[in-house]
């Protein structure tokens, strides 16, 4: 069954082929030179919202269409809930666009696996300057191969900011929380005066595993460990893990999150904590997006960004936020000739200095150093932009957990919020990330 | 005999297209899906074959069983609210008076909202801060029954089902109100002067006579409930910690969040599985009734 479909797939794309051959050939004719021959270019991502940074994207897509009239580009903006699923169906198919958005981590690993992917690298030889201005880590998760890399982040995925209420910490005379200590002074404090102090909308339930748990771990085993116990040479069933699941239970069982922070979502926490129904946020720089977005100057004075606090005692080092490169465009295999320049050119456009700057303009995190002092953005995307940039990036769990282990550490955190025992939670973890590390 | 034939042949070819839109659409990709449950496979790259090793690994994992009970849940509470309540509505609003259509129509009003819209307001009744129901408790000085509806493992599988039950009633407040206008009024009268009133009339003659009605709301019941997806995908996404996980969303969950395919395939036919020995149980039950 699946040879016919093969065949079927083969036979389709030798007419088109040749349909394409045809069409070029008489273009060719027209035009003698052969320059301006069209070249069918297609392109897939996920910025099909509304917010500021699908819009430049978009943007970007556009003007580079603008400057090619002599590439017919076909643009499809899917958007994000579904485009995974939509890149894996066409991956299966081995139908895929020349030039798609693929996230870092799990999906770029599985499409390098699978051998549907080939590397950008004459772009870097072409611009080496570009790409040394890059953060530190920024190809971690592009680099397959020693010297070639797939593609080049668009985005930095900050994903544990401690936003803060600053009128509520003077009303109620709390210090900002450095330490772990300090913070659970300050939860005590907001609780007794009716406030809630931590937001969190857990109904999608990878919102605690990739906000709180990355960076609060970090901080107890440290980086290496985690690293370590990902390729299975540490256990997650290890004390170390189970004493930093008991720092997020603490955090729950002394009532940090507001009631039922597991039926609501992470749209609906930031509404209540904008609206100073909660003291404090911790979130990622999507958070910096959606507030920008929806929230009143009014509403937005009070609000202060950090780090979150140090734990004493921990083997990670304080002061960091976990993240990583967010996600970029990579080039597909099939790709090739004309096309394949063409495609390039498309990726370059969008992500080299120009595109990096228009991201960042649009409040968006970029992995990509460069001074927005005189920049077109907001005062607290650059207070954000400021701290990232000062603070070391440590990794976020399911961006280096196998997609089952990702999915068990998010509901063993629903879990741990509904009495569960750490224990059970630290073993269905280990488990299922040692079945992915033995395939 | 060649004019039947040729009629035969006539209503076989009219039937083709349908079949053949049937076929390719609804049994080949069961059959599809059936074969891909014997592979490990990520939906990317080759497929292992392993037998019967998803099956039985989905036998020993404790959230299958889970996601079986609150679909089984689903089912009864789909029978003994859905039925019921619909058929005492159709019995009420029987005549074709203005009030009767409109309670009527408010009553089918759910069924045409999007299962999206009519998650996401029920999401927003159950909201634990400011939603309406806990705020309506809140007044009434019910305080202590004020919970987390959808977040609370203790409750949350009952709360999902009451939206799913309200949205479904008017389809089969329609089907049974064309049932009961069907009596022919022969038997009506018949009724009335051998002195059948009430409820006598409606347990010796009414139900009776729609019995094979009800049988068939049973079954749409029973398959309805077995293939709920969307409303709990988005009250919930089956959680917190996969405590509302039906049998359709833990095959999704597993297809497209964590990407075991096959896994995912042989859970989609195991919901066929049950779906048919659900359905032949009822039909040997009613069968006996009748």
């Amino acid at each position: 069954m699946k040879k016919r479909f093969t065949w079927v797939v083969t036979l389709i794309a030798l007419i088109s082929l040749l349909a394409a051959a045809c069409s070029s050939g008489s273009d060719t004719g027209s035009n003698e030179g052969g320059s301006t021959e069209k070249v069918k270019l297609t392109i897939w991502h996920n910025f099909a919202g509304d917010d500021l940074r699908a819009k430049a994207v978009r943007g970007l897509i556009d003007e580079y269409k603008k400057n090619n009239p002599n590439v017919e580009l076909d643009a499809q903006a899917i958007p994000v809930d579904g485009y995974r699923q939509r890149l894996s169906t066409v991956a299966a198919g081995n139908e895929m666009p020349d030039v798609f958005f693929v996230y870092a981590g799990s999906q770029s690993q599985e499409f390098y696996d699978a051998g549907l992917l080939q590397p950008i690298t004459p772009l870097a030889e072409e611009y080496p300057d570009w790409k040394a201005n890059f953060m530190d880590g920024a190809f971690d998760r592009f680099e397959f191969e020693e010297g070639q890399i797939y593609s080049a982040p668009v985005g930095l995925s900050a994903t544990s900011f401690l936003y803060y209420n600053k009128d509520l910490f003077e009303r109620y005379n709390v210090t900002v929380p450095t330490t772990w200590t300090e913070l659970m002074t300050a939860v005590k404090t907001f609780n007794d005066n009716g406030i809630t102090p931590i937001a969190l909308g857990n109904k999608a339930p990878w919102v605690a595993q990739s906000t709180i748990l990355g960076s609060l771990a970090d901080r107890v085993t440290g980086t290496e460990w985690f690293l370590k116990a990902v390729k299975g040479e540490a256990s997650f069933t290890d004390q170390v893990f189970i004493d930093a699941l008991a720092k997020f239970k603490e955090l729950v069982d002394n009532k940090a999150f507001q009631e039922g922070a597991n039926s609501i979502d992470n749209t609906q926490a930031e509404q209540y904590f904008i609206q100073g129904n909660a003291a404090m946020m911790i979130s990622g720089a999507w958070t910096l997006t959606n507030l920008a977005a929806s929230a009143t100057d009014e509403q937005m004075a009070p609000i202060e960004v950090t780090t979150m606090p140090a734990i004493e005692g921990g083997a990670g080092a304080p002061g960091t936020i976990s993240g990583g490169a967010g996600g970029g465009f990579a080039l597909s295999k099939n790709t090739e000739g004309a096309v394949k320049e063409a495609a390039l050119d498309l990726i370059y456009a969008i992500s080299g200095p120009d595109g990096q700057k228009a991201i960042a303009e649009s409040n968006s995190m970029v992995m990509y150093k460069m001074d927005l002092e005189n920049a077109n953005v907001s005062p607290l995307y650059l207070k954000a932009f400021n701290v990232a940039k000062e603070a070391g990036i440590t990794p976020v769990y399911d961006a280096y957990l196998s997609a089952e282990a990702g999915e068990a550490i998010n509901n063993g955190l629903q879990e741990i919020m509904m009495g569960g025992k750490l224990e059970d939670v630290a073993k269905k973890l280990q488990d299922a990330q040692a079945r992915s590390t033995q395939q | 005999m060649p004019s039947s034939l040729r009629a035969r042949s006539f209503v076989t070819l009219a039937l083709l297209p349908a079949l053949l839109i049937f076929l390719t659409f609804g049994i080949v990709p069961i059959i599809w899906s059936a074969y891909y449950g014997f592979f490990d496979w990520s939906g990317l790259g080759a497929l292992k074959f392993v037998g019967l090793d998803n099956y039985e690994m989905m036998l020993q994992d404790p959230i299958f069983w889970r996601a079986l009970k609150n679909n089984l849940i689903l089912v009864a509470s789909a029978i003994i609210g859905q039925v019921p309540i619909a058929l005492l509505l159709a019995l009420l609003l029987l005549k074709n008076s203005m009030f009767n259509r409109i309670i009527r129509s408010a009553v089918f009003m759910p069924m045409v909202l999007s299962t999206v819209v009519v998650g996401l307001i029920w999401g927003y009744i159950y909201q634990p801060q400011f939603g309406l129901l806990n705020t309506m408790l809140d007044m009434l000085g019910l305080d202590s029954w004020v919970r987390a509806w959808l977040s609370d493992p203790k409750v949350n599988m009952y709360a999902v089902s009451i939206p799913i039950n309200w949205a479904n009633i008017g389809p089969y407040l329609v089907i049974f109100i064309a049932a009961l206008q069907n009596i022919s009024s022969e038997v009506n009268d018949a009724a009335k002067i051998d002195g059948a009133v009430g409820f006598r009339k409606l347990f010796y003659v009414t139900l009776p006579i729609i019995w094979d009605t009800i049988i068939v709301t049973i079954i749409l019941c029973i398959s309805g409930s077995l293939k709920a997806f969307d409303h709990v995908i988005v009250m919930t996404g089956g959680g917190p910690a996969q405590s509302t996980e039906l049998l359709a969303t833990y095959m999704y969950n597993n297809s497209f969040t964590v990407y075991r395919y096959g896994y995912g395939s042989a859970v989609s036919t195991m919901i066929i599985l049950i779906s048919a020995l659900l359905i032949g149980l009822n039909y040997f039950i009613t069968k006996r009734r009748s």
